[in-house]
């Protein structure tokens, strides 16, 4: 009879006088030191206090009773003791060409950024937002010497890859933080063509979301890997939150947003807002496609213009797809080939359907982020043809096929994702208790930032828990032996108190989505992030090949930041561990 | 009457099929409709889940955004259709919560029938007895209705956590 409790509580909750649902002081004193009359300020960091106003959708107000609340952690912007004036320029990504046995110097930095008329002080990889485009060989290995100049501790993570462990940038994990100031040398083998990215795997809250990205693709020997096409294009999508000419401050010492994840409103491809591409009528064009924002999920489309599928995080597909859009979770990537057959201008758009909790009604939300001009002069060669035929990879599905085998095998492992939250402030308790009689499989948008930006992971704490023995998160002691293959089946609890779905990502390995709500999947990818919607159950089948400890974790980055993350023991060879599922 | 009695007579499965429903309305997962039966099939039970279509990206959605579901109906005691006049199937129909836009989805039998696609924000799930399957709207009486998940949104125009602003 939950339902008739649910009713008890909301109508416990509606009894308490608004009187008492300001829990916390409008301007705490711990947050109103650090940011103000620093130098760094200049980039509209004039009220840095957590008190200013949150930017809220159209046709949203901001509920009275949180009104003149503020998260419980103070302010962070980078660059507090930097003078912006001297910053350098961001500048846009480069292309970073390197062979088997070369050596790049990574370093992130503090830079200037100007976007729609505000500047504002970022991070950047050599000064670059986003960082350069590393163009490798597949199998070929280089050395990254990452410095580390900006104001926090960092590392590098390398999303996909599947290298030795040691280099997977992960700190208490794999490797300790980079201190400002300091430096860390990896080692990066591509074994898999395709395209990765690369990113801190500290507090990306603040890292990744001020411009600590770049993507790096990793070219076949083969030269019919892909179709043939008249260009490539190598887009990375991120967000920004500002109100105003504000950047809105993130947490300091834990993430806020932590219920959601910072969804910005400032939408970004290649750190700019308004990407541009010409190109002649009848051009074939590949998108390498990188979702490097925190928690937004994207359902991008060229307007008018045919599409299909060709690969995704550690793969191409079985067999190539026509789409009418491409949708992204955090940190998933897709390969997708667009033919512009007219001239004129195609829009690139992101479109969704938004939830007006307000009203109770949906909404229809589109950004333009950009503009593909086409002229007339006729595409040469025309790859029209090519563009036309949609491609069996056998290949692929012959290296799937040892898998195949296992699919129908009890899942060795079960998680279950839900989330305990304390402390939050009691108009958000009563809203959201109510609200959730419906929840969205995909929460496109912030729909209700007020109470999304009042919850820090003081107070939330998002779970990874296992099904067998309760452990959550950290807690789990999971190992198996190299060379398994293991069945994880992954459940979204919908009933928990705020139901929102999970990018979960692994480090190191490759994986399969093999099944959804126990339909399977019949054109298979290797993955390394699978979007797990709300109340799904998604079957994952991991080819556990490369030894060491590997993080399995929510990619949206607040949620990474309020626990939800584990860790992946794959023993080598003649370790003393073994209790995985062996082949 | 003591709740031993009160089990003893809900043994029937299809009695205890409506008390469960009862007991989940409101609760159930985001892709689960609960069927609620009308006069003309008094006897009719059943229930669909929203499976998203096969999609390559694991969700799937039309280009402005428009999640797109497969509709798997489980219904029980549907009389033969031609009982309640010149009917031979019953069709299932994703239909506009003001009742104006129909969407045929497929034919649906007693026992477990998935049929596709909705892409509707908010739909009502309408299963209607027929002359044909091929109809581009419903003719016939409704049997089983239900409302998508997505309509437990509710507005908080006027509810008290919202008081004091002028909209």
């Amino acid at each position: 009879m939950s339902c008739l409790f649910r009713t008890a509580v909301v109508a416990a909750l509606l009894l308490v006088p608004p009187a008492v649902q300001a829990q916390q002081p409008t301007t705490p004193p711990d947050t109103q030191s650090d940011m103000q009359g620093m130098p760094g300020m200049d980039h509209g960091m004039h009220d840095s206090t957590m008190s200013m106003p949150i930017p809220m959708p159209p046709g949203m107000p901001m509920m009275p009773g949180l009104k003149g609340l503020a998260p419980n952690v103070a302010p962070f912007l980078p660059g507090a003791s930097a003078d912006v004036a001297h910053l350098p320029v961001a500048r846009a990504s480069e292309l970073a060409r390197l062979k088997d046995g070369d050596t790049l110097d990574l370093t992130a930095t503090l830079v200037r950024r100007t976007i729609r008329g505000h500047t504002f002080t970022m991070y950047g990889f050599n000064g670059e937002i986003p960082g350069p485009l590393i163009d490798v060989p597949q199998n070929a290995t280089i050395t990254v010497r990452f410095h580390n100049s900006i104001d926090l501790p960092s590392s590098v993570h390398w999303h996909g890859v599947r290298l030795d462990n040691r280099d997977d940038g992960v700190p208490d994990v794999t490797q300790p933080a980079v201190a400002p100031g300091s430096s860390f040398v990896y080692q990066v083998h591509f074994p898999d063509a395709g395209i990765y990215w690369y990113h801190p795997h500290v507090r990306e809250d603040i890292e990744q979301a001020m411009g600590l990205f770049g993507n790096v693709r990793v070219d076949s020997p083969e030269r019919d890997y892909y179709s043939p096409v008249n260009l490539e294009q190598t887009l990375m999508l991120s967000d920004l939150l500002v109100h105003a000419d504000t950047l809105i401050p993130f947490g300091k010492e834990d993430p806020d947003f932590a219920l959601m994840g910072r969804l910005g409103n400032v939408l970004l491809v290649n750190g700019e807002p308004r990407y541009a591409l010409s190109v002649h009528q009848g051009d074939v064009v590949r998108f390498f496609i990188t979702n490097a924002s925190s928690s937004r999920t994207w359902n991008l489309s060229f307007s008018g213009a045919s599409m299909k599928v060709v690969a995704s995080d550690v793969s191409r597909f079985e067999h190539e797809e026509r789409v009418p859009g491409v949708i992204l979770a955090p940190a998933e990537r897709y390969v997708v080939e667009a033919r512009f057959d007219k001239p004129g201008t195609y829009a690139l758009v992101n479109a969704v359907q938004a939830i007006n909790h307000y009203r109770g009604e949906f909404q229809p939300e589109v950004d333009t982020l950009g503009i593909v001009t086409v002229r007339s002069e006729p595409a040469s060669p025309d790859y029209a043809a090519a563009f036309a035929t949609l491609r069996h990879n056998t290949a692929v599905s012959r290296d799937i096929d040892r898998y195949r085998p296992y699919f129908d095998k009890p899942p060795d492992k079960r998680l279950t994702l839900t989330v305990k939250v304390s402390a939050l402030p009691l108009a958000t308790v009563q809203f959201m208790t109510i609200d959730t009689a419906y929840y969205a499989p995909v929460e496109w948008v912030d729909a209700m930032p007020d109470m999304n930006w009042l919850s820090s992971s003081k107070q939330v704490r998002w779970i990874l828990r296992d099904d067998a023995t309760g452990k959550e998160n950290m807690g789990i002691d999971w190992h198996v032996p190299q060379g398994s293959v293991v069945k994880l089946r992954i459940f979204n609890d919908p009933k928990s108190f705020h139901p929102m779905q999970h990018p979960i990502h692994l480090h190191g390995q490759r994986m399969l989505v093999i099944s959804r709500d126990g339909v399977p999947v019949r054109n298979l990818v290797w993955k390394d992030t699978a979007l797990i919607p709300v109340g799904s159950t998604v079957d994952l089948l991991i080819d556990a090949s490369n030894p060491g400890a590997w993080m399995l974790h929510c990619h949206i980055a607040e949620h990474l930041g309020s626990g939800m993350m584990t860790v992946l023991h794959v023993d080598p060879h003649g370790g003393a561990r073994g209790a995985g599922a062996a082949r | 009457m003591s709740l031993f009695e009160a089990g003893r007579r809900i043994r029937r499965p299809a009695t205890l099929l409506a008390l469960v429903m009862f007991m989940t309305a409101g609760t159930a997962g985001p892709y689960d409709i609960t069927l609620l039966s009308t006069p003309q099939a008094p006897g009719a039970r059943g229930h669909a889940r929203l499976i998203f279509a096969p999609s390559p990206f694991g969700v799937a959605l039309t280009q402005d955004g428009h999640a797109v579901y497969d509709m798997q109906i489980t219904a029980s005691g549907l009389p033969q259709p031609s009982s309640l006049g010149a009917f031979t199937t019953y069709v299932a129909w994703a239909v506009s919560p003001d009742l104006t836009g129909w969407h045929r989805l497929g034919p649906v039998t007693n026992g477990t029938t998935t049929v596709g696609h909705a892409d509707l924000n908010k739909f009502l799930l309408v299963i209607t007895a027929e002359a044909d399957t091929t109809g581009a709207s419903s003719r016939g009486p409704t049997v089983l209705h239900g409302t998508s998940p997505s309509g437990w949104l509710q507005s908080f125009l006027t509810h008290p956590l919202f008081r004091g602003i002028s909209q």
